[in-house]
């Protein structure tokens, strides 16, 4: 929201010519902008109390259970200060969750932004099949995590899979993505970036549509070749929204619990265990919810490091 | 004007809202028993229901409605409905979330109708046992569960294989069947229940069903379960290779399918064989779980499935009892076992032959493997209650999987099984 112009047009700001009108005036104005603001304020105070209710407090109540040793959710607790900081700290498997959720988190976002990228170009080229992709793409997205994950465990189970019968067809024994602790962390990403790079296909072809073909037809005409035009003219138009679909794709990818829990459950042996399934079983397996929930703000504070420094690097250049 | 008029009833109205979902306190069930059962299959929920309105029929004291909960859920459910004081008459448990829900301090004894319905119907000792403690029974059993071994008998014929007895038959026959159209065995290996169970039954036959010392320590670290660990080991070179990922599904559809020749499973096999295989049901095989050579003795792991009384009043309490009574009279009993035919066993001496249980078309069909399970249910244990024991905290070391666990440690990451078992009895002194 922009503060309202003080200054009288074809006059300096701070001539003393006129001090008592344009003072009465300024105030006036100053009194309908803070008038204006508070009506502003005003506005958002419901969808505020909204968030204030499903979003702070929940916050300040998972900061409160961390510091008590409350196991079972709901059951007596005294208040322990740090100590659940510390073993959390101490826990080697926290520590093998934050690093699984950091490769889960850069891999996700390379493998969505390859395709993503190389489908939003795809879909501008002219054409019926591309006019029909528009509309299909999206198919993985709309579906339900539960269903996707239930498809490809089905499509990659080794007695009655299809993809596992095409590939032994050309004599490739896939063996058993999600049991083999290898690939298992691979293949949920990639069963997780198949679900959701629509969506960032989609946001990107929109942003490709903005791009002008003035622009374009002048880079062409001062031989630039398509590469070149990509990188110099396209690109840099396109950064504003590759940045906030970066940084609100990371938080999203980084949370991702269910398609995890429904396809390994974090196995094997721990082998796809993120943070947020670490927390899901420290909270619901072993019945320690003051120390999930002293997970949850390490968690948050690694989140919020982490995006501060996606804005102070990554930002495009010229943006607030 | 107009848009602050908006924006005020907007507001009224979630705070309307808001304050009506606080303030629910169940008014409406104030003149109802409310019953949480924890069978979440939609044919069971179904049979639930009808059950329910068949009781609501006979115009008793109190009517009941039951409500579904998620089993994975309950444990956080149910406190946090113990804390708010708001919990429900009475709740289906196993013997470890019973222990669980005591030490919320919920729970009233219910000897008096165990102790009725033991003189009416008479409770095998495995029904009763692991809901007694401080000279009290805290639960109502209701139903059990076994697990037996299941083969497929036309591939047995085909290779004309015996039914196995013993642990080395089952090795036998596994590898026998380990074929390029299918696998010899489907075990689950992944971190969960149905591992747990599993193996769990293996070590029942192997003297290992104790996992704690008189004293309430944990045991697991005995030569008899690092036996029993070799064994799953070698089972599991011939069972499908995403065995690491399994649970309870997968090992039925690797059965029903033809993918797979044997399973270890519970009484959930009957029902869908002859859709899902297209097979005759003869063609089902089963036995008790194989045995060791020397110095077996028959065994599985056990289930008593039994209702925990949680009201405070006394005439909800009255009434609750009332309707557990009459699940087990024998005139219901039937309806209330078939709710999942096969899986739910009759734990009642005369519950099996005198009520209509038996009548139920999968039941009568598979009768040969029904009394297979009815007799292995007599050798039945569950680790925590073994022999009268009670641990109160076991609900610690089931909820945790730590058995699967060291299946995983053995399966995926190679160690050795004696390694693995002494992995598992750290973890689960350091859980205690």
């Amino acid at each position: 929201m922009g503060a309202p112009d003080r200054s009288a047009p074809g006059r300096a700001p701070d001539s003393p010519a006129a001090p008592a009108p344009r003072s009465r005036t300024s105030r006036r104005r100053r009194r309908g902008g803070i008038k204006h603001d508070l009506f502003g304020y005003l506005l958002l105070t419901p969808i505020l109390a909204v968030m204030a209710l499903v979003l702070a407090l929940p916050l300040v109540q998972a900061v409160l259970t961390s510091l008590r040793d409350e196991r079972v959710i709901g059951s007596p607790s005294e208040t322990v200060g740090f100590d659940t900081y510390l073993i959390i700290l101490q826990d080697p498997a926290f520590w093998d969750a934050l690093g699984r959720s950091g490769l889960w988190l850069l891999l996700n976002l390379a493998v969505q932004t390859v395709l993503a990228f190389g489908t939003a170009l795809l879909l501008q080229r002219q054409g019926w099949w591309a006019r029909t992709a528009r509309v299909w793409v999206v198919l993985p997205w709309v579906i339900p995590t539960v269903a996707v994950a239930v498809i490809w465990q089905w499509m990659l189970n080794s007695n009655y899979g299809v993809i596992t019968h095409a590939f032994a067809a050309i004599g490739i024994d896939l063996g058993s993505p999600f049991s083999d602790p290898g690939i298992a962390l691979i293949t949920v990403i990639l069963v997780n970036s198949w679900h959701w790079f629509p969506l960032a296909a989609v946001v990107i072809y929109g942003a490709l549509a903005t791009v002008p073909v003035s622009v374009l037809e002048a880079a062409k005409v001062d031989g630039a070749n398509a590469w070149q035009t990509f990188w110099a003219v396209t690109f840099p138009i396109l950064q504003p929204v590759l940045f906030a679909l970066g940084l609100v794709g990371s938080l999203w990818s980084f949370n991702v619990l269910d398609t995890i829990l429904l396809t390994t459950g974090g196995g094997p042996a721990g082998a796809t265990t993120t943070m947020p399934m670490y927390v899901y079983e420290t909270a619901f397996d072993a019945f320690r919810s003051s120390q999930a929930a002293a997970a949850s703000v390490l968690t948050v504070l690694v989140l919020g490091v982490a995006a501060a420094l996606f804005v102070r690097f990554l930002r495009p250049k010229g943006s607030p | 004007m107009r848009s602050r008029a908006m924006g005020f009833t907007a507001i009224m109205a979630a705070s309307a809202l808001v304050l009506s979902a606080c303030g629910a306190d169940g008014d409406d069930t104030d003149d109802e028993l409310v019953v949480w059962h924890l069978e979440t299959p939609p044919n069971r929920v179904e049979a639930l229901d009808a059950l329910a309105e068949e009781y609501n029929n006979g115009d008793p004291e109190m009517p009941v409605r039951f409500e579904v909960q998620e089993w994975d859920e309950i444990y956080s459910t149910i406190a946090a409905a113990a804390s708010a004081g708001d919990q429900p008459d009475a709740l289906f448990v196993t013997p470890d979330l019973a222990t669980y829900v005591r030490q919320l301090g919920l729970g009233a004894p219910v000897t008096d109708v165990v102790e009725g319905l033991e003189a009416e119907h008479g409770f095998i000792d495995a029904a009763i046992d692991p809901y007694r403690d401080d000279e009290e029974y805290w639960a109502v059993p209701l139903f059990g569960m076994v697990q037996v071994l299941w083969y497929r008998g036309d591939m047995f014929d085909d290779a004309g294989l015996d039914t196995p007895q013993t642990w080395e038959d089952l090795l036998e026959a596994a590898e026998t069947l380990d074929t390029d159209e299918h696998s010899g065995i489907a075990l689950p290996a992944g971190q969960n229940q149905a591992t747990d169970q599993v193996l769990y039954s293996f070590m029942v036959t192997n003297g290992a069903a104790d996992i704690y010392t008189g004293d309430g320590e944990i045991d697991f670290d005995t030569p008899e379960t690092v036996e029993t660990y070799e064994l799953y080991d070698e089972l599991l070179q011939y069972s499908p290779a995403d065995s690491g990922n399994y649970s309870w599904g997968e090992p039925q559809a690797a059965f029903n399918s033809g993918s797979a020749a044997i399973n270890i499973e519970k009484g959930q096999y009957l029902t869908p064989f002859e859709e899902e295989t297209g097979l005759e049901p003869d063609d089902l095989g089963c036995a008790p779980i194989p045995t060791p050579e020397t110095g077996g003795q028959p065994g599985s792991v056990y289930f008593s499935n039994g209702a925990m009384v949680l009201g405070e009043d006394e005439d909800r309490t009255a009434a609750t009892d009332d309707f557990l009574e009459w699940l087990l009279d024998t005139e219901n009993y039937g309806d209330l076992l078939n709710a999942e035919p096969g899986l739910y066993l009759p734990l009642t001496e005369n519950g099996a032959e005198e009520s209509d249980w038996r009548e139920h078309e999968t039941i009568s069909t598979y009768e040969e493997c029904v009394d297979v399970m009815l007799e292995q249910s007599e050798t039945g244990e569950l680790f925590g209650f073994v022999d009268g024991q009670y641990i109160d905290d076991v609900g610690e070391i089931s909820g945790q999987n730590f058995i699967a666990r060291a299946v995983q440690e053995m399966y995926v990451n190679d160690m050795t099984p004696a390694d693995a078992v002494a992995a598992a009895q750290e973890q689960m002194q350091a859980a205690d």
